[in-house]
């Protein structure tokens, strides 16, 4: 009870200091949501992207060609055992001539076409090796798959992550210096205060205590604007986009959504985390107790 | 309550105390007088662990301060009262809230807090002004804010820096006389003061550090600029 005492009392001091910090607030909260803004904004397009890029990928397909005198349906049993394998479609010899037959004038000869198997890896990146695994078997004469188009997607998906890596990375550091440096100056405006405190045997973590929860509500405030300027975004680019990328590629019509949420939680989850975080590596460094 | 055993406290090769000893028993009431620069705030901040002995051992209600980890400062802190020559209110907090700030920081619940503030407000007959700012109060008001908040955890022993330095002479008077009748309830005080008036009106054991040693040690003593030496 008197540690939940001491804890509602941090919570009316970190109050006391928000209402005392005045205007400051509204400026440090501005900033905060625009580089969240930002941060949720690029989140959202690498994320988008990343996902037409992998449901593209998903499109891949490596081609087996299996020797005579193995049955297709067995093959396909043990091709699917493969954990990266997601859909293995066979394609008989026979479909595969009458198919032909039908789109083109054959004469009639003994069908030289071998049973085809389609195999889809679960995703881009597992090509190569569902291809590698697949040459292997006996039962395959041969394998054909878009070799450098897997590549080339596989190295554009690593650049998208990367490159929201790093710009997390960098968007992070300035949300923290912004929030570390608005801590720091609230430190120094209370630097008696704080002297006072410490010579009564006030305890380190009632001192701190409301200037870390100040960074963490300021983190909080910040990502719950810029959630809202995101979601308005959402609400009016949303036909738009959907239309451009599902005219470039039909496929994706099911995944477009994806990525909304989760962006809205990081963006809500650094916020309060780099908030708390610079305002607790800030007090560590500028309160003397 | 007090003990110091040959400490000693230098700041960069200039000598602030040199092997001092002294003693203070519960409930005892004693002055530490001396010119400026004598080394009575440094040996007051080193009682209540602002600082740390260059050599020699500090004790407090049988605690040894100079193995005392950071963290329990504050725990130590608690058992002291302090009172400041420049009173350390917190200047956007009723007097009420100043005096109440430790107890609420400790999470004792505000009814008890409330008992506790007027009791203390009451020793130092400022009842009235329990919700009057600091800077609506006169010097001596602030500094008896400063002995309310001292007292109003149930400190053992009081330690006042210089608290009628920025007095006149009459609410000097008062402020001691009201540190003497706290220290007849048991609690020890240990007041530095280079105010002759205050200790002399009083006469009580009297501890004259002079360079950072202690020249005399005198009880019903009288602060006088040159003392004998009767250490």
């Amino acid at each position: 009870m008197r540690h939940l005492r001491i804890f509602f009392r941090v919570i009316i001091e970190t109050g006391i200091g928000v209402k005392r910090s005045g205007w400051s607030n509204w400026l440090v909260v501005s900033i905060l949501a625009i580089a969240l803004t930002i941060f949720g904004g690029i989140l959202q397009v690498t994320m988008t992207m990343k996902n037409v890029v992998t449901a593209w990928g998903s499109q891949l397909e490596v081609s087996a060609y299996l020797k005579d005198g193995y049955q297709p349906k067995r093959v396909a049993r043990e091709i699917s055992q493969i954990p990266e394998v997601q859909l293995v479609e066979i394609v008989t010899k026979d479909v595969a001539w009458d198919e032909m037959k039908s789109t083109f004038k054959v004469a009639s000869l003994a069908n030289p076409l071998p049973n085809t198997l389609h195999i889809r890896a679960s995703n881009p990146d597992a090509v190569e090796a569902v291809a590698a695994k697949v040459k292997l078997l006996s039962a395959v004469e041969n394998i054909r798959y878009p070799l450098k188009v897997a590549r080339k997607i596989n190295e554009f998906r690593h650049f998208i992550e990367i490159a929201g890596f790093a710009i997390t990375a960098a968007l992070s550091a300035a949300t923290l210096t912004v929030i570390g440096n608005t801590i720091h100056l609230l430190i120094e405006s209370r630097q008696r205060e704080i002297e006072i405190l410490s010579l009564m045997g006030v305890s380190p973590f009632y001192i701190k205590g409301p200037f870390v929860l100040q960074g963490a509500a300021y983190g909080a405030g910040s990502a719950a604007v810029a959630i809202m300027v995101l979601a308005v975004m959402h609400m009016y680019l949303d036909p738009y986009i959907t239309e451009q990328l599902v005219s470039l590629a039909p496929f994706l019509t099911n995944n477009l959504e994806y990525g909304m949420w989760q962006t809205f939680g990081v963006m809500l989850g650094l916020g309060v985390l780099v908030g708390a975080g610079g305002s607790a590596w800030t007090s560590g460094r500028y309160i003397k107790i | 309550m007090i003990r110091l055993q040959n400490v000693t406290k230098d700041y960069g090769g200039r000598p602030a105390l040199v092997n001092v000893n002294l003693h203070i028993a519960l409930g005892e009431f004693a002055f530490l007088v001396g010119p400026s620069g004598a080394g009575k705030s440094t040996l007051m901040r080193l009682l209540y662990r602002e600082e740390t002995p260059t050599s020699g051992s500090v004790f407090v209600g049988g605690v040894n301060l100079n193995r005392l980890h950071k963290r329990q400062v504050p725990l130590l802190r608690r058992r002291l009262g302090t009172i400041f020559q420049d009173y350390k209110l917190l200047p956007r907090q009723t007097v009420f809230n100043n005096v109440a700030y430790i107890l609420r920081a400790l999470g004792v619940d505000e009814k008890e807090v409330a008992k506790r503030v007027q009791s203390a407000l009451s020793v130092v007959s400022l009842e009235h002004k329990a919700d009057a700012y600091p800077d609506e109060l006169s010097g001596g008001e602030q500094q008896r804010v400063g002995i309310a908040r001292a007292i109003v955890n149930g400190p053992p022993v009081l330690l006042a820096d210089e608290p009628t330095g920025n007095l006149d002479p009459a609410t000097s008077l008062e402020i001691v006389q009201l540190l003497e009748r706290i220290a007849e309830r048991g609690t020890t005080v240990f007041i530095s003061t280079h105010d002759t008036n205050i200790v002399n009106a009083l006469r009580r054991r009297v501890i004259y550090l002079k360079g950072g040693e202690i020249v005399s040690d005198v009880d019903s003593g009288v602060y006088e600029l040159e003392p004998n030496l009767n250490v």
